[in-house]
Formats: structure tokens, C-alpha cells, sequence
């Protein structure tokens, strides 16, 4: 039985950006390179892929986290 | 397709280049794969539609037409039926807010404007569908016999608009043909970049129809897609992109076998060692680096990843280098209107890097930018016009506009006003990859002595904290 690991907080998600390179740790708004990686590593990691809804929500790391939440809590 | 070669005013070369040199070719031969197929007899039906609706808004021989357009088939087939027509395609970004639009259209005088008929969610896609609106404005000639202008960050000032000829954009077509390890006839280019910029649309668009190499957009911007693309037919597929999409590659868990994955060529920035190492061992394949610019296209590559991080000027392309800047042989001025001869003298364009040409080799090392220009995911953006952005606000006595991993402000006020209220003006100005991904508001700002502002960052964090 595969377990599937329980959606990113914050603290995850600012690990993931970290693996693009330097970023100012106040910087609370994604940028489109940020949400692209981001969607990268949720599908990588959970097999999910968001659609295009979702993403228009998430504009920030909180955004992120919520979104990630509700649709990595609804796929399990 | 009918010869009616249109006469340029002010061109050498008349518009049957696009004929002869980007729409020539079997009928049945596939442009673009999206995923379904394009062949080259839709395509010059396409652009033949386009004229037509070009013509019918105001669009004359000689005369511009601005694309605000994302990478679709209509940014295509517009730009195919505008060369066709005779005039002047002016590119603008589609993430340029209407602020810099409106600037860039009174500046260069468009007879036809090509939009969006309505907001685009494109989502992670880099190739969208979208349907257009054409609205008609001056009467007037373009100013000039470029086939394409662009706007280079900062679309105020002297060499700020980057205009190219068709025999210049013929020229770069035919020089790539002469770069061993580019794509070949019945091969696949999987289009990353956008063809609104120098590589994608140099690079990938222009010479995959002269050379008859299918061009492929993944349907998202992520590993999993990109490797479906590689994936989704037999032939071989050279991947296109900038440093980021090396890493979405290298970060792909268990990729399939690929055996039809020939190379990755990226253009943009420096790769880090440790991520091309990572690609090069999940692929096996190599991984290939280009060096050019908006002014000039292609300037040198290094196909095969042996040379890194050097590279080996192009076919044509002749370099030196003077008092440590790399300049390029040019015969003329690419700038519109005035130009800086900090920019361009003598033949020569500075390109404001960095660089070193090894006399043995001919090899050429950069070394990085001298100037205030950064690079965002492969976009350049020049500080100086952020900071002039920020300091143009109301209540803002001065700003300073610094890249430490991130494009980061350290603004002054002389007024009360929120960060929210400044962030949402400064979002009316500037798009958003140019927006600063920190604004931080000080009661003073660091001067030397003499009052200068100080742009050092250590001095500039301290100042915050």
C-alpha cells in the first residue's frame, strides 16, 4: 500500500521555492516562474495535476498552501 | 501561394523572403504540432487570411502593426502575414501592462493594433488559442524599414527600441543552418521560450519553417509535460528553453526512456554546474548553451556542452573585447531613433557584458552583466527602469531598486502611503516579471557622504533590519 503524503505547509513550499535559487525570505507573492515550479513539484511528487482555476488562486504562499489543502485533501 | 511579391519602401529586400526563405516547402510538410498537426499548405492559407483582415483594418505596404499577442497561432500567422505584406511588426510583450503599451504605440505609431479579443487565461500553457482584435489607428508609414522591433526594458531614452531588417533576420536564419547540432529536416524543436523574444522566435519559429522542423509546444510548463512532448513521437526532439526548464527536467522522478531525446539547448543565463550535471545524467543527452541578444540574435553557442561555460561565436559573427566589455561586429545601429554610442560606435555593439576572448581558442567567456540589467526566468529587465517607475509615484522621495536573488526596492516616502496602495500603482506601470518581489519603505534611505544614494545590498538589508 502506497501512503500518500498529507499537502505542503508553508514551511514545505519554502523548501520547494528554495530549489529555484535565492529569494527574499518577506516575499509573499508568487511569481509565474515560482507557481510553475510549484505545480511541477505537486505533480512530481503527489502525481496531481492543478487546473487552471486553481492556479488563478494562487498568487501567494498562503494562497499556495490553501489551494494545495483543498485539492490534495479531496484527490486522498 | 501567388507571387505578388509586395515592394518594401526602404527594404533591400522585398517581402518574398517570406515566401522563399519561411513558407517554402511541401504542402504536406508539418509545421507545427499542437498536438495536431499544421502542414505548410494550411499555413500559407492562414497567413493568407491574415493579410486580408490586415488590409481590410488600414494595414498598407510600408505601414507597422503591434502584436500583443501570446505565443499562439495567431501571433504567427500575423507576424507571417504583416512580413508578407510589406510592413513592420512591432512585438510587445503580453504581459506589458496597458501603461506600457500605450507609451510603446504613441512612440512608434502603429497603423494596426493586434490584441486579444478577450483576456487570456493561459495558465502554465506556452501556446494558447486565442481569438483577435484588430484595431485600426494612424495612417502613418513606419518610421523606419525594420521588418520587427522590439522593445528592449525601459522603453524610454535613447537604444531602447531594437529594430532588425529582413535581410538581417535572413542573415541570423541562415547562420544558424551552419551550427552543428541544431535540428535537422523531419526533426522536432519542443518550444519552451516565447517567440515574442530573440531565441523562441529567431531560434525556434524562423528557423524551423526555413529549415522544415516540426515545432512542438508542451501543452504545460512542467517536467511531466515537456517529457510527454519528447515522448510523443518517435522522431528525434531538441528542447528549446532557458536555465529554469533545465531544472523542471532534471527534477522529473523516473523519466521513461527517451531514445528519440537528442539535446537541450538553453540561452538566457549561466547554468549551474550542478544542474547540468544532474540533467546530463537523468538524460544522457547533451546540453547545449547559446549566447545572443535581442540586437543581434544568436552571437555564439556551444551545442554540445563542451566548452562550458564558454562559447564559440557564430558562423558570421565577429568579437572583441575593450576594456573588458565583449562587443560585436554590426554595421549599423540596431537602436530607432537616437543612438548611444555607449551602445553602438564604429560598427561595434556593445553588448555590456562582461568578457573574455581566449586568443588561442577564439572562445569566448562571459562574465556577467556591467550595467544594471537582470535576468527574470530568462527576461531581461533593467533596474533603472523599475527605479524610475517607484521614484515617479506619488509620495516618493527616492528609490533604490537592487537584485539579490530577486528584484528588491528600498523606497522613501516624503507622504503617507501604504505598501499596498504604491504595490497596486507600481502594477498599473510596469509587468509583472519587472515588479519588484520585495518593496521595503524606509524613513531614510542610506547616502554616501556626499548624499549620493548607496545601492550596496548588505547596506541596503541593514538599513531595513
Amino acid at each position: 500500500m502506497t501512503l500518500t503524503p498529507p499537502p505542503p505547509g508553508r514551511a514545505e513550499i519554502l523548501t520547494w521555492l528554495a530549489g529555484l535559487g535565492p529569494r527574499p525570505p518577506d516575499a509573499e507573492r508568487l511569481d509565474s516562474m515560482e507557481l510553475a515550479w510549484l505545480v511541477h513539484q505537486v505533480e512530481q511528487q503527489y502525481g496531481v495535476a492543478l487546473d487552471d482555476d486553481q492556479l488563478e488562486r494562487m498568487s501567494t504562499i498562503d494562497d499556495a498552501v490553501a489551494v494545495l489543502a483543498e485539492v490534495l485533501t479531496s484527490h486522498v | 501561394m501567388s507571387r505578388d511579391a509586395v515592394v518594401v519602401p526602404g527594404a533591400t529586400l522585398g517581402a518574398e523572403w517570406v515566401d522563399d526563405v519561411l513558407l517554402a516547402g511541401p504542402d504536406d510538410e508539418v509545421c507545427f504540432r499542437l498536438p495536431d498537426p499544421i502542414d505548410r499548405l494550411n499555413l500559407r492559407r492562414l497567413v493568407l487570411g491574415r493579410q486580408t483582415e490586415l488590409a481590410q483594418s488600414g494595414f498598407r505596404p510600408g505601414g507597422a502593426v503591434a502584436l500583443r499577442l501570446p505565443p499562439s497561432m495567431a501571433f504567427v500567422t500575423h507576424l507571417l502575414a504583416i512580413w508578407r505584406g510589406g510592413g513592420q511588426a512591432i512585438l510587445l510583450d503580453h504581459r506589458l501592462t496597458d501603461y506600457e503599451v500605450r507609451r510603446a504605440i504613441e512612440r512608434l505609431v502603429p497603423q494596426v493594433v493586434v490584441s486579444p479579443e478577450r483576456p487570456v487565461q493561459s495558465g502554465l500553457r506556452t501556446f494558447v488559442e486565442v481569438d483577435t482584435d484588430l484595431a485600426s489607428y494612424s495612417g502613418h508609414p513606419a518610421g523606419t524599414s525594420h521588418a520587427v522591433v522590439q522593445l528592449s526594458s525601459g522603453s524610454t531614452g535613447p537604444s531602447k527600441v531594437i529594430g532588425r531588417t529582413a535581410d538581417d533576420l535572413v542573415t541570423e536564419v541562415l547562420r544558424y543552418t551552419q551550427i552543428d547540432g541544431v535540428p535537422q529536416r523531419g526533426e522536432r524543436l519542443i518550444l519552451l521560450p516565447s517567440m515574442v523574444h530573440v531565441l523562441g522566435l529567431v531560434g525556434g519559429l524562423l528557423y524551423g519553417l526555413h529549415a522544415g522542423v516540426e515545432l512542438q509546444p508542451p501543452a504545460r510548463l512542467t517536467g511531466d509535460a515537456i517529457v510527454q512532448a519528447i515522448g510523443a513521437a518517435t522522431t528525434p526532439a531538441t528542447v528549446l528553453g532557458v536555465p529554469f526548464h533545465i531544472g523542471l527536467l532534471a527534477s522529473v522522478q523516473d523519466p521513461p526512456w527517451l531514445p528519440q531525446f537528442k539535446r537541450m539547448t538553453t540561452g538566457g543565463e549561466l547554468v549551474q554546474a550542478a544542474v547540468s550535471r544532474a540533467f546530463e545524467e537523468k538524460y544522457g543527452v547533451p546540453l547545449g548553451n547559446m549566447y545572443g541578444m535581442t540586437e543581434v540574435g544568436v552571437i555564439g553557442t556551444d551545442l554540445y556542452g563542451a566548452h562550458r561555460p564558454a562559447i564559440r561565436p557564430a558562423p558570421g559573427i565577429s568579437v572583441r573585447v575593450v576594456d573588458g566589455e565583449l562587443q560585436v561586429a554590426r554595421a549599423e545601429s540596431p537602436y530607432l531613433g537616437l543612438s548611444d554610442p555607449t551602445r553602438w560606435s564604429d560598427g561595434w555593439l556593445h553588448t555590456r557584458d562582461a568578457g573574455v576572448v581566449d586568443s588561442q581558442t577564439g572562445l569566448v567567456s562571459i562574465k556577467g552583466r556591467l550595467d544594471s540589467q537582470v535576468s527574470v526566468g530568462g527576461l531581461k529587465v533593467d533596474l533603472t527602469e523599475v527605479e524610475a517607475a517607484l521614484s515617479s509615484l506619488r509620495g516618493v522621495e527616492a528609490a533604490v531598486v537592487a537584485f539579490d536573488g530577486a528584484i528588491t526596492a528600498y523606497v522613501q516616502l516624503n507622504q503617507p502611503r501604504s505598501l499596498v496602495d504604491l504595490e497596486a500603482e507600481l502594477a498599473q506601470q510596469l509587468a509583472t516579471y519587472k515588479r519588484p518581489r520585495s518593496v521595503h519603505l524606509l524613513n531614510q534611505l542610506p547616502r554616501t557622504t556626499t548624499g549620493k544614494l548607496v545601492r550596496d545590498v548588505s547596506t541596503l538589508r541593514k538599513a531595513v533590519s
